[in-house]
């Protein structure tokens, strides 16, 4: 314990800001156009939504769950939205407000029928990705919306801060705070965290668990949809297949930042801001792949080698932290 | 006959009965030989397919990259055969080779670095796909030889396929392991508990890296299969191989948390998703409907499974002989 390193730099965290800011130094000199001020505003642009994604999947895998069907969530909502503003004339306000709710909805049903069935949620939103993705294509006979409000779109394409950052990763930023806060300083963030961690000790202490899970799915949908909102934002439409089939783009986002980031598998552990430069680093690897020029068809691939080297890595952190706290 | 009725396949064999009486009453080409020919061709493809997710979900993991190992091993079959003018069979013994080395690599770093498989697979599927797109650049090789192609073709007598021979032999295979070796025993007990499982004395490295190893054998024959079914290997094989591979097992009363499945429940749990893929194409419903019901399918089969439990827990409570 008379170590005098802080311990700031023993957590992952700090790896993590390290390995960024080693990328963000090897991709400027090594290629050119990373600094320039058009990629820059693209990665903010691209980093917001998966920090959005990597934040929607946390809250999840704080119950020691997952949410397959994040990405068709998602989706489904944005698309629900561009109806609301295409089809029904809804003011852009108020329909924020009814795709989040519907969001949190969805998620609902996920936190409700793997609390009431006790199985994992990983077949429950294998499921729910299913049922969400085949209702949003069969309703929406896969057309997209293309005639939003102006006010909206430009809202996507707005540049702030001398034309470098995109509004949305403010609103990222944002909702870290706001997710920060909540979970280490209101009741309801560490009942949250308490349930997640030790399922049984949290109800002998008079936590409804249940009830817990089900906010944390809640939540869950309420992050997706408003990623699919600012997804539909970016791109200046909501188009069904924005995700890939069943909303499967955004699965390695939505697992690669709060892994990255340090969140636990098995629960009960939430890292904000890991998550955060999770998403960080993966934006910026998978941006440096493409400009090295390794070949689209290549940066899946790497993508795939990276994930496992984070969770290895991390694993062996792990690992030297056991044996040295042993040691002391 | 309550010996019977205790089976997990018993009730879906029922439903299976029944449920294709019905169809074909409504819809007499239901049973036709043209019908019943492509309803097989599907059954066989997914059965391999189901099989290959069924021992993972024995050992209580999963494992998401059975359609990647699939589709790598498709464009490695048809890329020898077609840019190395391979003959055929080395061309499926390299296709074996690789879905083993898959299947070795998900489960040696399972077992070896103890996190869970879903990430591992995650990842692995990530890799192996990318060396699939990396390979081909996502054109597929349309030179099939036509041993090949009449492999997938052809008719042995009535509607029924050559390629039906394969997974039926898997599938006995398959029941034999899980229920007559001490391999598969090794395997369930492993999935039920894994403390108690090493504390007995079984390795839990060995019997994780030969699940992971049979998976992904079975996922590069459900590939080579989907090869000679659509005569050309496009690196797209095996995108949408995730949900049914979990839905048959599901279905036919896997718990996921391991320890319990049954290798008859899931071939009919394979059956039933393609009768049911199969009567809403017949009833014309838009195929979009086939997904949300697959989807409602899962749900209502977790339902089902989580009622039969509370009803044996109330049961047990009294000890009763078998």
């Amino acid at each position: 314990m008379n170590n005098k390193i802080p311990n700031f730099v023993k957590t992952n965290q700090f790896g993590l800001l390290i390995l960024v800011i080693v990328f963000i130094c090897i991709f400027s000199f090594s290629t050119d156009g990373f600094t320039s001020r058009f990629n820059i505003y693209a990665l903010s642009r691209v980093v917001a939504l998966d920090i959005m994604i990597g934040l929607a999947m946390m809250v999840v895998i704080l119950t020691g769950g997952l949410n397959l069907s994040l990405g068709a969530l998602g989706v489904s909502a944005a698309m629900f939205g561009g109806w609301c503003m295409e089809s029904m004339g809804i003011p852009i306000s108020i329909t924020i407000i009814l795709v989040l709710a519907f969001g949190s909805f969805l998620g609902w049903i996920n936190g409700f029928v793997t609390v009431r069935t006790g199985v994992h949620s990983f077949i429950v939103t294998l499921a729910t990705m299913s049922i969400y993705f085949g209702f949003m294509t069969l309703l929406t006979e896969a057309e997209a919306f293309r005639k939003l409000p102006e006010a909206f779109t430009d809202f996507g394409s707005l540049k702030l801060f001398n034309k470098y950052i995109s509004p949305l990763l403010i609103i990222s930023v944002m909702t870290c705070f706001v997710l920060y806060y909540i979970f280490k300083y209101t009741d309801i963030g560490r009942k949250l965290i308490a349930a997640g961690a030790n399922p049984d000790a949290a109800e002998l202490s008079g936590i409804s668990v249940d009830r817990m899970f089900i906010y944390c799915h809640m939540l869950s949908g309420f992050l997706a949809a408003l990623a699919g909102i600012m997804l539909t934002a970016r791109i200046g439409a909501a188009i069904p297949s924005m995700a890939g089939h069943l909303g499967f783009d955004w699965l390695l986002p939505a697992f690669l930042a709060p892994v990255l980031g340090g969140t636990l598998l098995s629960g009960g552990k939430v890292t904000v801001f890991g998550t955060m430069l999770g998403a960080i680093l993966v934006t910026l690897i998978n941006n440096g792949l493409y400009l090295i020029d390794v070949g689209e068809f290549w940066v899946r691939f790497f993508l795939g080698i990276i994930l496992l080297g984070a969770v290895l890595l991390d694993r062996a952190r792990e690992y030297f932290t056991v044996k040295n706290s042993i040691v002391s | 006959m309550s010996a019977l009725l205790k089976k997990d396949w018993f009730g879906l064999g029922l439903v299976l009965i029944f449920g294709s009486i019905l169809i074909s009453l409504f819809k007499p080409a239901f049973i036709s030989p043209f019908n019943l020919y492509v309803l097989m061709l599907s059954v066989s493809l997914m059965l391999v397919v189901a099989m290959s997710q069924m021992i993972i979900i024995a050992i209580g993991q999963m494992n998401l990259s059975v359609g990647a190992i699939g589709g790598l091993v498709a464009i490695s079959f048809t890329g020898l055969m077609e840019v190395y003018s391979m003959s055929i069979l080395p061309a499926v013994l390299i296709g074996l080779l690789i879905g083993l080395a898959c299947g070795f690599i998900n489960g040696y770093i399972t077992v070896k670095t103890g996190i869970s498989a879903f990430i591992i697979t995650l990842a692995t599927l990530y890799i192996f796909k990318g060396m699939n797109l990396g390979i081909t650049e996502a054109q597929p090789f349309y030179e099939i030889p036509e041993a090949v192609k009449f492999f997938g073709n052809a008719k042995i007598f009535g509607p029924i396929p050559y390629l039906v021979i394969i997974p039926i032999i898997i599938t006995v295979l398959m029941w034999i392991l899980m229920n007559r070796t001490s391999l598969g025993r090794y395997m369930l007990a492993y999935g039920n508990n894994v403390q108690s499982s090493e504390l007995i004395g079984i390795s839990s490295t060995k019997i994780v890296i030969y699940a992971h190893v049979i998976s992904g054998l079975l996922a590069a024959i459900g590939g080579m299969l989907v090869v000679c079914r659509l005569q050309l290997g496009t690196p797209n094989i095996g995108d949408s191989w995730l949900l049914p591979s979990f839905a048959a097992p599901v279905i036919g009363g896997a718990i996921l948390a391991g320890g319990k499945v049954d290798v008859i429940a899931t071939a009919f749990g394979v059956i039933l998703v393609s009768i049911i893929s199969q009567a809403l194409v017949i009833f014309k419903i838009d195929p979009f409907f086939v997904q949300i019901f697959l989807g409602f399918m899962i749900l209502l089969a977790v339902f089902i499974n989580r009622y039969r439990e509370y009803r044996e827990e109330r049961r047990t409570k009294v000890f009763s002989d078998e």
